[in-house]
């Protein structure tokens, strides 16, 4: 009988072990390839004008970037302005309209974050543009009101967000999309402003 | 041996359980999704809250709108979708803020925005309990997305286990694309009229 008690205390030692080693060892992954990942971020590409990211919700190209003193509107600000005009293409390809790519295109720069964000506009009849619709690629303007204290900008770096679907977040369980780092920096000279002319 | 063999049994089978389980249960999504109430275009649809009748359904490759003695062109790369109908609150004062249109695939399309100044459009038309309105409806879809298609219609995207209209397009769709449509304002009934061209 004593012999039989102190074999299943043993056993049960054994599986405590054994069960205790092996999560501490998969926490001590999981900890150590997050703090490697970190460490080690991978590159985000940077690309040229006229190359199509991928980014999974969406399909940007970054065609060209120039300077100008009219919105794409036409109408000539009462006040002198300058404005960096970025012509883009934009494909979505999720399953709903959305407008989330108004936040997924930043300038990359040194100084400040250029305020406020860009207004976009319909390539086709410049009108403002809102959520982008499936299937149905868009040509697009992007418009930001460049400060004036600023010289005018010669290249430009713009990052291209990316997101990831959760068909359950960690919050709700609900499905949702959120933000993912970058997919891509696309390098591009500005060209600068025609003479500007008379109205 | 036996025992062995049926402990790595059972453990086999609870991972499989623990799967299906999970892979069963619905989603937060799926349990708060919207209710939906089914019909046809050219009936009245009804919910706790709220009625909403589709009328007609035209189809354009252009739309003018004219407001104040001035014309803007919209175009698209697709077609507009323009649906006409009827609104009427039951309970109490309200808009109608979420429109979209499921293709046959499932895709949705919102409403276009590009219309909130025209008297009538969906969002922006306050519906007064007891007193129907006149309403239009707007979208901007891909040809291949007109087939097949319902028009959702509900107060509000994000109201949890709120009633959602399903119409179906059935057999009233449009037999041919017009090249361009106006929207114009009109002295009575509907505030707007549409002349295709």
């Amino acid at each position: 009988m004593p012999v039989m008690r102190r074999s299943k205390i043993r056993r049960r030692l054994l599986v405590m072990l054994v069960t205790g080693i092996g999560g501490m060892a998969a926490a001590a992954i999981s900890f150590a390839s997050a703090v490697y990942d970190a460490a080690n971020p991978v590159a985000v590409p940077t690309i040229g004008k006229g190359q199509t990211v991928d980014t999974g919700r969406w399909r940007v190209t970054i065609n060209d970037a120039h300077m100008s003193s009219t919105p794409p509107t036409g109408t000539k600000p009462f006040e002198p302005k300058r404005f960096l005009l970025v012509d883009l293409e934009l494909d979505n390809r999720s399953m709903a309209s959305s407008n989330a790519f108004m936040n997924l295109i930043t300038i990359k720069d040194e100084g400040a974050p250029l305020q406020p964000k860009p207004t976009y506009y319909l390539a086709r009849d410049k009108w403002i543009a809102s959520a982008i619709n499936p299937n149905m690629p868009e040509k697009l303007i992007a418009v930001w009101e460049w400060p004036a204290d600023r010289p005018e900008p010669e290249t430009l770096s713009l990052s291209i967000g990316k997101q990831i679907y959760k068909p359950r977040d960690n919050l709700y369980g609900a499905p949702n999309w959120f933000g993912d780092g970058e997919a891509a920096v696309v390098a591009l000279a500005v060209a600068q402003a025609a003479e500007p002319t008379e109205q | 041996m036996i025992s062995a063999l049926r402990t790595l049994l059972l453990c086999a089978l609870a991972i499989a359980m623990l799967y299906a389980m999970r892979e069963s249960m619905p989603g937060y999504g799926d349990i708060t999704a919207p209710i939906a109430v089914r019909g046809a275009v050219g009936e009245r649809v009804e919910t706790q809250d709220f009625a909403f009748g589709a009328a007609s359904v035209h189809l354009a490759r252009a739309v003018k709108v004219e407001s104040f003695g001035r014309v803007k062109d919209y175009s698209t790369s697709g077609v507009w979708l323009i649906i006409e109908g009827a609104a009427v609150a039951k309970t109490e004062t309200m808009t109608l803020m979420s429109a979209e249109w499921q293709a046959g695939n499932g895709v949705r399309y919102a409403l276009s925005q590009r219309f909130s100044t025209v008297s009538g459009y969906l969002p922006t038309e306050r519906l007064e309990p007891g007193l129907p309105r006149p309403v239009l409806l707007a979208f901007e879809l891909p040809e291949t997305a007109v087939d097949k298609g319902t028009l959702l219609v509900a107060r509000s995207l994000v109201m949890p286990l709120a009633e959602e209209l399903s119409i179906a397009l059935g057999d009233r769709k449009p037999t041919e694309i017009k090249p361009s449509v106006t929207i114009s304002r009109s002295a009575g009934g509907a505030p707007w009229t549409l002349a295709a061209r």
